[in-house]
Formats: C-alpha cells, structure tokens, sequence
C-alpha cells in the first residue's frame, strides 16, 4: 500500500488550505464539473435524473446483498470467454499475482489506463522494483507518475497543477523544449507515450463496472488510451474491487447515463470499452491472454458492516468532491491516502484502518450536498456520523478527534439544553454580556459593531480561531411567538 | 498457468459469504433479469426492431443531430456516390499517402479503395492473411492517416457508433490513424443504450456466448481536459472523427 498518510489530515489541511493556486484550480475545477452535472439534470429533467438514481442504487444494493452469487457467476463466465479471475484478499496478494505474470510472461514494458484500486496497492512501484517498465497513459495521471505524487482528484488527477507547473515537469523529465500550450504539451504526451504502447507487452486497466452475466469488464474514458491498453499489449490484466460487479449487461444502461454526467458533465464519454476475454483465434488484433484480478484489501470489512455497506456502492464519478466545502478548501492530497472527499472520509478509514484515519470522518461539515449530488443517493452524511459514533465509543484509540471540545464544556452544554428554565436563563445572561461589550469601544469581541468575530474566549478560542461566533439575536423566537405570533387576533 | 498466487475462489466466495452474514451455497437471487429466458428476450428484441424500423427517419435525425452535438462531423446522403466524393475529399485535405479500412460489407455499397488508389494512395484492407503477420498490420494501420470502419451499431440516444472487433475490423483501425470515418447503415441504427443492450444480451444467450471478446463506443474525438480543464481533443485516438450517414 502505498504510504498512509491518513494522520496527518489536520496538519495538511492546515498547509494546503494557504495555497492560493490550489484554491484557485479547486475553484476552477468544482464549478466546471459540478455546473456541468447540474445542466445534464436539467436537461432530462429532475424527475427522470431521480429515476435513474432509485433504479442504480437498487441495482448496486441488490448486487452487494448477492455479492457472492455474483462473483461466483462472474468467475465462471469470464473462464468461458477464455480469461483467468485471480482473487486477492489484500494488496500484498494482488501484487504478487501481477508479479507472477511478470515473471512467468517475460514482461518488460507495461501501460497502464487509469485505476484507482492500483494506487491501492502501489502497484507501480512493486512493478519497478522487479524491473518493469510502467507507464501511466492517461494525460493527468501521467503527469503525476512524472511529478511522483498521488491523484488530486478521483476523475482529474492533475488538477492542482497548472500548465506552467507541467511544462516545467515535461521539460525536466522528457527532455522537451519549454511549451507554455496546453494542446502542445498534450501533443508531448501523446508523443511520448505513443511508442511505448506500441512496445508494451503488458496493458493494465481497471474497470467500472464488471458485468456477471457475460464476464465483461467495462471502462468508461476519453483519452483512447484504455482502449490502446486493451488492445495493442499481448496481455490485457483487468485490477478493480469486488464491489464493481453488477448482474447484467442491461442493468449497464443506467450507469452509463449517470456516470459521466455526474464526474465530467458529459452525456457520454469517448469511449466505453467492453471486455470479456482475450481475442479470438480469428481477430485481427487484441491481447492473447485477459485476467482480471478481482481485490477486497479491506472490502469484506465494509461488506460486513450493515451501516457502511453502502459505502461500497460508490462508482467514483468524484460528484461529492466537487460540491464538498471541505474538500473544495482543503484539496485532495490532505487527505492523505488514495480517495479523498466525502466518499473517502468513509472508504479510507475502513480501508486502513479507523484508528489510522481518525480525523476524515470529522471532514465535514455534515451539509448533505455530497448525499445531495450522489448519483447512488449514498447516504455519505450518515456514515460519517456513524464513523463518528465509533470513534468517541473507543476512549482507548488515542484519538486526537477526541477532546476538540473539552467533556466539562460539552456536559455543561448538554445540561443547559436539556433544561428549557436554564437554557432561558443562559441566553438572558449572555444577551446582557453580548451589549455590554458590544458596547464597549475596546472590547476585542466589537467588530465594526455588527458581530462577534475572532472572538478570543476563554476555552472555545480553537473553535474561534477560524470561525465567527454568531451574534445572538435580540429575541429568541420563541419570546417573538409569545409576544406577537400566538394571538390569533393580531395575526403574523 | 498462474493462480497459485492470491486465494483460491472458495476461499475468496466463503470470506464474502461471511462478511454477508450467510451460510455456504449462495441463493438464487430473485432478480427478475436473471430469470428472463431466451424465448422472452426474442420477443422484447423483435419489438426493438419493429420500432426501429416504424420510425427509422426520426431516429437518424435524432442520430444526426446528438452525433453532432458530440464531437462527429456528421454528413448524411443516401447517395453511394456522394458519400465516395466526401471520403475524397477529406484524404486529399489531409494529404496522406496512407489509408486502412476495415473489411466490411458496408464497403460493397460504398466502395472507395478505386477512388483512393487513384489519388496515389496506399489502401490496407485489414484482413490478416498468409504472408501478412499481425505485427506488420499494425505498422500499416499505424503509417496510415485515415481508418475508415462500418458500424455495428449506432445509438440515436447518445450519437455513438458501436464496434464489435473481430475478423476484418481490427481495434486499431478506428483508433491508431488521426481520422476516423464510421460509415453507418440506416440499418446500424437503434433508439438507445437499452436497445444495444438487449440485443447484445439476446446474442450472447443464444450463441452461448459473446460473439466477439470485444465491443467499442466510440462518441467523437479523443479528448481530455486534464490539464487547467482545457479541453484538448486528439490525446491517444483520433482528433478528428467523421459519421457518414447513409440514409
């Protein structure tokens, strides 16, 4: 696996969150794919959006109840079609049945399509450290093979880094004259990596979804590099999750409209490539040899939770990282670990471990866009809170979540809002409190005399460091309601 | 063969098993997909192409207008003639010396190989033969400037072509050279993704398996916006696609 770096979430959001070219690429980035997403909906209109999204997730809760039907189905047709299903518990046993066909096929130069469940298993280090060559092929994760860091953004990869950012990264690493023209450096790209398709023996992809029935692995891109993947290197090894499976080639239909348009925007991509086996004795081209090597590296444990299972329903189309206030402040590497945002604050931490990643379930501030944006209605809000749960349930895990708000603070705040006289009490005294420094021409709370902000009070000064404390009204609604609203005669 | 790596099937089925809280020998599952016999999906397909056929007009307008709107150059005409002019035309504007085309029987209605070797230039039909090995057809198809291919499918609702690849359609063909001309058949085309996928379906069950290992959508150019979200067309496939409608 690649370097869990999970811990570290509140000291790297604090970094990334001063960085003025991520925030403004994060800016760039959310508005265009999730204004994008909102004309698709427009345009079939909410109502039939809302169809789509009950029939997937019905499709995908389904499939994960039968998940072991399905894998079985899966396994036996991809075997028909002339393919191999390798099953991996973790990563360490992924790499090594990729290791094994290394060895045993002589391969020396591999491309790679995109695959988040790779970087699950730092797979392209483990292939350089036994002597293959690998290239990534799509455009943003190429760049990050050449600048050694981890994808930004679950559909865009390279968002953070500008085309100046590039070109220096091109010209270091490719030997290619400075070039301040995006179509120019993608041409470089296309330039470099043209041969080394041509010459690998090896392609690597991962898959959208895995259909059962027929044995299929689909991928869903743009660039035609999973295509040239799939196509031109002798063997053709297919890495996804266990997860991935759905039932039919029919039940594919929906997917596809919702996929695309939730991470990019677009009705549909380039290309959709289907695979179900090596070639045929009679085509043209086309891998002699398909295996696809189906991983759980911490999937069964989601499985096996009622509450989070739902997690794995996820189809990666990044909608919930474009709509997040946390993720869109704080970016995708403070994270710290393969899959950031909302749907990584849950997958992550079961991945590696609660106790590794005990601050991503705190990333976020609970709003609801991401459930609201899900083309699964993933229920990622509740999860959260779940994780949460969990967590202050555990005083031993040394969690650092724990005890941002001190237990005399927040017993005394359950007292009070338990205990409507004390509660009444309180605010009266605080009202007063709040004129009296208001009033006050040197009182650090005064600010233009319009609220209270960066309020240095005692106790809760680390939740005011970065946070206006609201002023408090001059009457509750509830003296408005007894004083004007509950008299029938005046009317509201 | 490799598989002694990794866990075995039933170790790997029994831990998910676990994890589902279940006991050995999964359930047939009552989805009412699966259950759907042969006999059924004919009768669904048959009314597929009734359809099809009632309104083909309309639907290869609606194919004309979302393929444009989705990246193709789209240029209809019933006229075998005109449609030989326009792949004409656009390998003289290209200036290539190259061509490949797939061997397909929508090049009996359309047949352009006298029309381009006129011009001076070199056509590959993809067919591999004796003398002819894999490696150096894809040299050729690599040299060319132009793959020109047939459809198997194409989808009205989302302006893509369908390819299924195998004897005489190479999967380079349509992707290798920067121009790619899909030649479609009013025939070729259908409503939607649930018509694909029904009659793809209704294939595989009743030849007892996929017909081809391979399937394509091809909807416009290659594209990527992967860096400052500048769209760039032209990555590693065609930067330039053409739909010629012939109908």
């Amino acid at each position: 696996m690649p370097e869990v770096k999970t811990r570290d979430f509140p000291a790297a959001s604090a970094v990334s969150i001063l960085d003025p070219q991520m925030r403004m690429a994060l800016q760039r980035a959310g508005s265009g794919f999730d204004g994008a997403r909102r004309e698709c909906i427009d345009e079939v209109t909410p109502e039939v959006w809302e169809e789509w999204r009950e029939q997937a997730r019905e499709v995908k809760l389904h499939t994960l109840d039968h998940l072991d039907y399905y894998l079985e189905i899966l396994e036996e047709r991809v075997s028909a079609n002339g393919g191999q299903v390798h099953f991996a518990a973790d990563a360490a046993e992924a790499n090594a049945i990729v290791a094994d066909l290394v060895r045993t096929r002589g391969v020396r130069v591999a491309t790679k399509s995109k695959s988040m469940v790779s970087e699950e298993l730092n797979l392209n280090h483990m292939l350089e450290s036994i002597g293959v060559d690998v290239y990534e092929t799509d455009l943003g994760e190429y760049i990050i093979q050449l600048a050694e860091e981890t994808p930004f953004h679950l559909v865009a990869p390279a968002l953070h880094k500008s085309k100046e950012e590039v070109a220096r990264l091109f010209t270091e690493k490719l030997g290619v004259p400075p070039m301040d023209d995006i179509n120019a450096l993608a041409a470089a790209a296309r330039e470099a990596l043209r041969q080394r398709f041509l010459e690998a023996d090896l392609g690597i992809s991962g898959a959208n979804f895995l259909v059962a029935e027929t044995g299929t692995l689909v991928i869903i891109t743009n660039e035609g590099n999973g295509r040239l993947c799939t196509s031109a290197p002798r063997i053709h090894v297919g890495i996804t999750g266990m997860e991935k499976v759905i039932p039919s080639v029919q039940d594919l239909a929906v997917f596809l409209r919702l996929l695309p348009r939730s991470a990019t925007g677009q009705r549909i991509t380039s290309y959709v490539s289907m695979v179900s086996g090596p070639r045929m004795q009679d085509d043209e081209d086309g891998p002699e040899e398909f295996h696809l090597i189906v991983v759980d590296n911490g999937r069964s444990r989601m499985l096996a939770d009622p509450d989070l299972r739902e997690a794995l329903m996820c189809i990666r189309c990044g909608a919930c990282l474009n709509i997040c206030p946390v993720y869109q402040k704080v970016g995708g590497h403070a994270y710290g670990w393969v899959y950031p945002g909302p749907i990584g604050s849950i997958v992550s931490p079961m991945l590696v471990g609660l106790d590794e990643a005990p601050d991503l379930p705190q990333a976020s501030s609970l709003c609801g866009a991401c459930r609201e944006a899900c083309p699964i209605k993933i229920d990622i809000p509740r999860m959260l809170l779940h994780l949460r749960h969990k967590l202050a349930e555990e005083p031993d895990t040394g969690s650092p979540a724990k005890g941002t708000m001190p237990r005399p603070i927040a017993n005394g705040f359950a007292n009070v809002m338990a205990n409507p006289g004390l509660l009444s009490a309180t605010r009266k005294l605080a009202r007063a409190a709040q004129t009296m420094f208001l009033a006050s021409p040197i009182s650090p709370l005064a600010h233009g005399g319009r609220g209270i902000r960066k309020a240095a009070l005692p106790l809760l000064s680390k939740w005011t460091h970065s946070r206006d404390l609201p002023e408090l009204a001059p009457r509750t609604f509830g003296e408005i309601w007894k004083q004007e609203l509950s008299n029938p005669d005046e009317g509201p | 063969m490799a598989g002694t790596m990794g866990t075995s099937k039933s170790e790997f089925l029994a831990s998910v098993r676990r994890a589902l809280g279940r006991q050995a020998g999964p359930p047939q599952p009552e989805y009412p997909r699966l259950a759907q016999g042969v006999d059924h999906l004919e009768e669904q397909a048959r009314e597929v192409r009734e359809r099809v056929r009632a309104k083909q007009g309309a639907l290869l307008d609606k194919l004309a207008e979302v393929a444009q709107l989705r990246g193709w150059q789209v240029r209809r005409t019933p006229d075998p003639e005109e449609a030989i002019d326009y792949v004409q035309s656009l390998a003289s504007g290209l200036g290539t010396d190259r061509v490949v085309r797939s061997s397909q029987e929508v090049f009996e209605t359309v047949p352009v190989d006298a029309t381009l070797t006129g011009m001076g230039i070199i056509v590959t039909e993809v067919a591999h033969s004796e003398g002819r090995s894999r490696e150096s057809l894809r040299e050729r198809v690599a040299m060319s400037g132009m793959g020109i291919t047939g459809v198997d499918y194409a989808i009205a609702e989302t302006g893509s072509a369908v390819i299924v690849p195998r004897k005489g359609l190479g999967r380079l063909v349509s992707l290798v050279p920067p121009v790619h001309v899909a030649l479609v058949r009013p025939e070729d085309v259908i409503e939607s993704l649930d018509d694909l996928f029904l009659l793809r379906r209704l294939e595989y069950m009743r030849n007892g398996g996929d017909k081809g290992p391979y399937l394509n959508f091809i909807t416009g150019p290659s594209r990527t916006a992967d860096i400052e979200q500048t769209i760039v067309v032209g990555v590693h496939g065609p930067k330039e696609v053409h739909m010629l409608l012939l109908g």
